[in-house]
């Protein structure tokens, strides 16, 4: 019996050294890197804010459900594709019935927040890390560039909404109760001016060629401008827009070449989200193959497609209309004949990459299709509405745009001269619905077009009521909704 | 003799103590304690010695193989005097005229014979129709049926061979109450287990396996042939020295080992054919036609159609399996092997779609001395298989039969057909399915080793000590290679290879896996009895767990098209990607001790507990978490007045409680996601981005099952009629569920957190009735039945959320979490009708005049209420004839490829030859439409399923082959009849497993119930 007690004794020793080293054996490292490790690594700064670029890759921020928000609710687009292929949810942006249900718009919602937790982290990060202090208030004016494009979107989309500027504790009670409870429309644009402020003093206005893509100055004040537009701080959006003319940006000779490959990142453009078409690819997803020509022939889904409305809009001569429409059955610049046998008789040409002429390794889903975001001519055009405000040549700005298309000048330029304008240069460019509720005329120009615009409920988008629901009815709905 | 070890004694007195309990008090001896009958036989030749009668010999042999017994035990009734069988089986005692031999051994009938001057004694055991003396495995040690106060369910091989399949979890479909199992007939897949409902939402839902002591995720490397028993651990009593690994039942498989004696060499072959079991007709062309011109509105197609395709024949064939399984065992009293080879091969009813798999195993037992004794085990697994995509089954529902296959003549002759009309433009976006098998080039070989030591010594009679050690590692290489150039071309017959403007006319794509995992073991086990009646085993041990596992991959484009040319090397330069991840390693260390103590075989007492410490909750304070439970048993049948009942041969009544754990979630981390570069530069470099995308919670701990389990077992009517009840109530008390927070915080990806409560709660019943007539004649018929109620009871995070799931992937989704309701519940508009135009009319539930999400409402579960298995079956003469079914009731299905259309696919027949009728506003169907449909419960059918899953009828050769010891040759069918109310391909439907997902009780790219013919031999040297 003795025996047996040393050995029970033995072995409980034993196992209870073991004991001593379990939480070592425990303690395992993840995979993948924890912020200790990333933060140490000397490029962190700068990776942490490349991700936030890398947000505007998303599909859910980019592409179908933008598309269908901003294009196919106008009169620039129609649904296209086949009769029966909703595109999820496209036919009821067509119709503008969509519901607090429709998924693009809950889609739009999560990504944009996505985008700003994103924004969010690397403002968190940034100011303790240890390195060159011109380069960290770059990376920090970057980051609130892009932060405030985010709230741009959710603003003009649904108002006021959720203010969040910093990394939230889930924990945390107070920080709950920001994210659920939506701030004035007013108080998000004085965050996004703040925001473009800081950008704007911090910026370089050009960059290296290794650095081509990042957000400028220039970037800063066209959308501070911008910004200021649809508050109708015209003397602003008029100082601004002088201030953008100053700084060396010029129309490109030939509008179609914008959207070509030769026309990336040159003297026209502000800002545009990068993509390449090598592999390994990367890009906006799914941007070129939504839009992209449908049925026998075709190379995309077909959604998206000009309408006829549009089409027929354009002046005589105006060399936007065939730069902006493919055409079924005709011969597109890089000799590619349109097949007639393609399902819709339009396509949106600004969509469109070459597979023959531009770098193009047959990946189409990230495809090298840079989406421009700023050009100049929205500088040139903004600086001739405000003008026309505050009393400033609007003629001359105008008339540069319109010169470019291959137009006449005007000599006499009213409101609705650059509001026209505006629809032929910046069609399919996500700005056309924002812009038609922002002048005052959505519900007249879209019931003119056949589609049942609701005064005091269309303006805005409802508020996805799945967001509703998470935060248990603390959000309130639009009206109408 | 005098050459058996005292190990061996001490083994075999333990044994026989045990199973002639009954018949020693029957006798009126008094009854032996297990000390003084090895007290006694250890000194039993000092007995022979004084002994003065006549001395006795025989041998004893097996009734089921003809072989020699060696160890059973011989005993003069109503004395202490007794003795073994050698190793030919042979024995000698002494005996007087009129006394009795008992002869008993561990998993036979015992037989009495009584001495009437004879001098040879042969006697032939039987296997033991009774589980009474039958020994289970309870983790970390084994305990008799008898002692055992949880719910254990025991599976014996002769019963897995019974249903041939790839998995031995497919062979246990409908054999053992509260374990349901979920097949799919697909190729190489394994079906899923759900022990006692579905317990959790987020975390690991399946059992885990312990394979010959070792625990491990699988089973689908090691045939059924290889099998000896299967134990399935149901009750937290029994699952909680599992602990953290037990929350969702434990499945013991003992493989077979080498015996002592002869050499045996067993053969087993079978071949058979499959055929898909229930068929959905399809519109035919000009049904077709009708169909869509009235959805259209115009008349888009001509009546007049050139081809009619029945793309489901296109894509099908007749499958086959085969099968080949040898093993070779035998040894001495010191060593004792067993090897096995299986080869298994199945060609599915998809074209093409093609596994195969070889089996090797190794065993073998060494006694190095009288206490100590070492074991291995290796097996390797070997299989490669042809995926081809399962959705061409819904492409083949869905295309229009007025497409062809291939056109024939024009222009386009030879060439894929699309859905394109006369005017060239296209009608559906489902593409060809007989394309995409030919243009799908699939390969996938794995190989998975597994072995494991493991050394017992014997300290004491009453003490020995175990210390194991397994691991097992696999290896996966697959490649995909995608014919970029002829997709293209095969999407638009007019398309010239000149159209083709991309540089990349083909992608190879190549990765490795593998995995490792090694578990190692140790415990100390006291067993003894105390002044007679007081039995006490105490189990005290240790275990540690580590895996790990890894891929590479790499891409290449425009290598040659020759699949022995399929090397990354002979792609073009520069068009490389590379691709591969680490998961994060995860360690669980635990302690473990049970105590099971019994008051004269009648009272009993279970107690363990485990302690468990995981490397999952990186960033939780406490990594460690307690599961204790208790159980408690009396064996009514060992009470004095019942002891000498002819009725009552068994009576057992048990309850248990218990807690175990479940720690299956993600590394809880706060990572980096690195995966977010961008392009920057003139040069369009692509640079490094990372950051924080998801949302962790720290408090994020083991999930905490509780179980209450009340049972009886009961054998009456001399052990012909068996059975086992039991009630258990199974709470998670705090499920990890993936939460959602508002998306204003940015997370994406998945936050878990504990955030409800789910309880199954059932009932079980196993009934069993055998008799034997007469020499010739046996009969059985038995049958199991579980009801089982799940239930999300209670959500206890402000952050849960009612999560939906079953997305269609056309923009609807058919489920959702809700507290109170089942997991896996439906939630869908309810149609109550048709319009004049022939619209659905919904139901409109909160009366606000729009149809919307918010007239939704329940509609019942993917999970049935009740599953059920029966089977009977007889041997007469050379004949046996066995018959098995298997079913549920309760679960709904929903018919995800009807409800996914999409404008211009094709319909069913029996939609298209009911077309809503204008004129009477009465039909089954709504108005031809192109409209994609909401979710409603028009697509929601009824998963009530009968399937008669084996007959079987086999009849044993006489004596043809000199040398073999028995041939059998055997017919059977596998699912020949299924009896349901779903219109679909089948019922059966396991997805991923998961109750939210998309594919699981909704039938889309789902592989249909198949029906198999098969013709099988065993033969035994």
């Amino acid at each position: 019996m003795k025996k047996l007690i040393n050995i029970v004794i033995t072995g409980l020793m034993i196992l209870s050294l073991a004991a001593c080293s379990d939480n070592e054996f425990l303690d395992v490292q993840p995979s993948k890197e924890t912020p200790e490790q990333a933060l140490s690594s000397p490029t962190a700064a700068t990776e942490l804010v490349n991700a936030v670029y890398n947000k505007f890759l998303d599909f859910n921020e980019s592409s179908f459900s933008w598309i269908g928000i901003t294009s196919i609710t106008t009169d620039d687009a129609d649904k296209g594709s086949d009769p029966g292929d909703t595109g999820t949810d496209k036919d009821l942006m067509d119709a503008l019935t969509f519901t607090s249900n429709t998924i693009s718009i809950n889609e739009v919602w999560e990504a944009n927040y996505q985008g700003i937790a994103r924004a969010n982290q690397a403002l968190q990060y940034l100011p303790d890390l240890d390195i060159d202090e011109t380069l960290k208030a770059r990376l920090i004016g970057e980051t609130k560039f892009l932060r405030s494009i985010f709230y741009f979107r959710l603003v003009r989309m649904f108002g006021g909404v959720p203010l969040i500027q910093k990394v939230p504790d889930i924990q945390n009670q107070e920080d709950i109760n920001v994210a659920n409870t939506r701030v004035s429309k007013e108080e998000i644009y004085a965050f996004i001016m703040t925001d473009l402020q800081d950008a704007a003093d911090n910026l370089p206005v050009s960059y290296s060629s290794s650095d081509l893509g990042r957000a400028t100055k220039g970037a800063a004040l066209t959308l501070l401008a911008k910004v200021n537009m649809y508050q109708e701080n015209w003397q602003q959006v008029y100082d601004l827009t002088n201030q953008v003319m100053t700084l060396g940006y010029s129309l490109t000779p030939q509008y179609e070449d914008i959207w070509k490959e030769i026309g990336e990142n040159n003297s026209e453009s502000i800002f545009e989200i990068q993509g390449r078409g090598e592999t390994p690819n990367k890009g906006v997803q799914g941007y070129f193959v939504v839009q992209g020509a449908r049925g026998a022939g075709g190379w995309g889904w077909g959604f998206n497609t000009p309408t006829e409305d549009l089409t027929n809009s354009y002046e005589e001569g105006d060399e936007r209309k065939d730069a902006t429409i493919i055409f079924r059955g005709e011969t597109l610049w890089d000799g590619l004949l349109v097949a007639e046998t393609v399902s819709n008789p339009r396509y949106n040409q600004k969509a469109y990459v070459s597979k023959t002429m531009e770098s193009f390794n047959g990946g189409d889903w990230e495809s090298n299709k840079n989406v421009r975001i700023l050009r100049y001519a929205e500088v040139l055009l903004m600086n001739a509405e405000a003008a026309l405000k505050v009393g400033g040549d609007a003629k001359t700005p105008l008339n540069l745009v319109r010169k470019r298309a291959g137009l006449e000048g005007l000599d006499n330029v009213t409101q609705m001269d650059v509001w026209k304008e505006r629809r032929w240069e910046l069609a399919f460019e996500h700005d056309r619905y924002f812009d038609l509720v922002r002048q005052g005329r959505a519900g007249e120009v879209l019931r003119a077009h056949g589609k049942n615009f609701v005064d005091g409920k269309n303006e805005l988008f409802p508020i996805p009521q799945a967001q509703i629901d998470l935060s248990k009815g603390q959000l309130t709905q639009n009206p109408g909704y | 003799m005098y050459s058996i070890s005292i190990l061996k004694y001490l083994r075999i007195v333990e044994v026989s103590n045990d199973h002639d309990l009954k018949n020693l008090k029957n006798s009126g001896v008094h009854m032996k304690t297990k000390l003084t009958l090895i007290c006694l036989l250890l000194n039993f030749f000092y007995f022979q010695a004084q002994a003065q009668e006549r001395i006795i010999s025989g041998t004893v042999m097996s009734d089921s193989d003809g072989l020699p017994l060696p160890g059973v035990n011989v005993l003069v009734k109503g004395t202490s005097t007794g003795t073994i069988t050698d190793f030919d089986g042979k024995y000698s005692i002494s005996a007087t005229d009129g006394e009795s031999l008992v002869f008993s051994f561990l998993g036979f009938e015992t037989k009495e014979v009584v001495v009437a001057g004879q001098d040879t004694i042969d006697i032939v055991l039987g296997e033991s129709a009774s589980a009474l003396g039958e020994v289970v495995l309870v983790g970390y040690g084994s305990t008799k049926k008898q002692d055992v106060t949880g719910s254990i369910t025991r599976i014996k091989a002769e019963e897995l061979v019974k249903q041939p399949a790839l998995t031995p979890t497919q062979s246990l479909q409908g054999k053992a109450s509260g374990v349901q199992i979920i097949s799919s007939g697909a190729p190489g897949s394994s079906p899923i287990v759900r022990i006692r409902g579905t317990g959790t939402v987020q975390a690991g839902r399946d059992p885990i396996y312990v394979v010959d002591g070792i625990i491990t995720d699988r089973i689908d490397n090691i045939s059924s042939e290889d099998i000896t028993s299967i134990d399935i651990l149901k009750d937290a009593s029994s699952l909680a020295i599992y602990g953290t690994r037990g929350a969702n039942g434990v499945i013991i498989v003992t493989t077979k080992s080498g015996k002592a004696g002869k050499m045996q060499i067993d053969l087993s072959s079978y071949y058979g054919m499959k055929d898909i079991l229930s068929k959905v007709d399809m519109a035919s062309s000009s049904e077709y036609v009708a169909f869509s011109n009235r959805a259209y509105g115009y008349e888009r197609f001509s009546p007049d159609q050139q081809y009619n395709t029945d793309w489901f024949d296109e894509i099908t064939r007749t499958g086959t399996v085969m099968n080949h399984n040898i093993s070779i065992s035998g040894g001495s009293e010191k060593i004792t092997s067993f090897f096995s080879g299986n080869y298994f091969e199945e060609e599915g009813i998809l074209k093409g779609n093609d596994y195969r798999r070889l089996n090797l195993r190794g065993k073998a037992s060494y006694n190095l001395s009288d206490k100590l004794k070492f074991d291995h085990n290796i097996s390797l697994s070997l299989n490669r298989s042809i995926p081809k995509p399962y959705s061409t089954f819904t492409t083949a529902y869905k295309q229009s039969p007025i497409v062809p296959v291939r056109y024939v003549g024009g222009s386009y002759d030879g060439r894929y057909g699309v859905p394109f009309d006369d005017s060239g433009a296209s009608f559906n976006n489902v593409g060809n399915p007989v394309a995409a098998l030919d243009l799908n080039d699939e390969k996938q070989n794995n190989l998975i080793l597994q072995g494991n030591v493991s050394a017992t010594y014997d300290v004491t009679d009453y003490l020995s000590a175990t210390s194991r050690f397994g691991i097992e590692s696999g290896y996966g290489k697959s490649y995909v290679f995608t014919p970029n150039l002829q997709q293209f071309l095969a999407a638009d017959p007019t398309r010239e290879v000149s159209d083709f403007n991309s540089d990349n006319r083909n992608t190879l794509k190549v990765r490795k896996s593998d995995f490792y995992h090694w578990v190692f073991d140790a415990f100390l086990t006291f067993d003894k009895r105390f002044a007679e009646k007081h039995g006490v085993k105490l189990t005290l041990g240790t275990t540690a767990e580590e895996e790990q596992n890894e891929f590479i991959e790499g891409t290449r484009n425009n290598v040659p098209d020759d699949s022995n040319l399929f090397s990354l090397n002979n792609g073009e330069e520069g068009t490389d990607i590379a691709n591969s991840a680490l998961s994060d390693k995860r360690r669980l260390r635990s302690y473990f001790a049970r105590l099971n103590y019994d008051f004269d075989n009648k009272y009993l007492l279970t107690a363990t507990i485990r302690r468990d410490g995981s490397s999952v909750f990186a960033n939780t304070d406490d990594k460690w978490g307690n599961f204790p439970s208790v159980g408690l048993g009396w064996v009514v049948s060992n009470e004095e007045f019942l002891n000498n009942s002819n009725v009552v041969n068994n009576l057992k009544l048990r309850a248990s409680w218990g807690q175990l754990g479940n720690q299956n979630i993600p590394l809880n981390a706060l990572t980096f996601n690195s995966d977010l570069g961008y392009v920057f530069g003139s040069d369009q470099v692509i640079t490094p981005g990372s950051t924080i995308t998801a949302i962790i919670d720290k408090n994020v701990g083991w999930e905490v099952t509780e179980e209450y389990d009340f049972g009886i077992e009961f054998a009456f009517l001399d052990n012909r009629l068996s059975g086992e009840f039991d009630y258990y109530d199974k709470l998670n008390k705090n499920a990890i569920l993936p939460i959602s927070l508002p998306d204003v915080f940015g997370a994406s990806g998945i936050t878990l957190t504990h955030a409800g409560k789910i309880r199954n709660r059932g009932l079980e019943f196993a009934l069993n009735w055998e008799d034997k007539i007469n020499d010739d004649f046996n009969y059985h018929i038995g049958g199991n039945l579980t009801k089982n109620d799940n239930n999300l009871e209670e959500i206890t995070n402000p952050f849960a959320f009612e999560q939906q799931g079953g997305s269609l992937g056309n923009g609807q989704v058919t489920k959702r979490l809700k507290e109170g309701q089942p997991l896996g519940s439906f939630y869908l508009l309810e149609v109550q009708g048709f319009d004049e135009r022939g619209d659905f009319v919904y139901r409109d539930l909160n009366n606000d005049g729009a149809i919307d999400d918010r007239d939704r409402q329940f509609f019942g579960s993917i999970q049935p209420d009740i599953y059920f298995g029966i089977n009977a079956g007889f041997d007469y003469k050379s004949w046996d004839f066995n018959v098995q079914g298997y079913g549920n009731t309760g679960s709904m299905v929903y018919n995800g490829k009807k409800a996914q259309r999409f404008g211009g696919e094709n319909v069913e027949a029996s939609v298209a030859q009911n077309i809503f009728n204008f004129d009477n506003g009465s039909n089954m169907n709504p108005a031809p439409s192109n409209e994609v449909p909401l979710s409603s419960t028009y697509f929601l059918e009824n998963g009530d399923f009968f399937r008669i899953n084996n007959i079987t009828l086999g009849y044993t050769l006489p004596d043809v082959i000199s040398g073999a010891k028995k041939i059998r040759i055997y017919a059977l069918a596998q699912n020949p009849f299924i009896f349901k109310k779903f219109t679909g391909f089948t019922p059966e439907l396991p997805g991923n497993g998961d109750p939210l997902g998309d594919s699981s009780g909704i039938e889309l790219n789902a592989y249909p119930s198949v029906k198999s013919y098969i013709v099988g031999v065993n033969l035994n040297f």
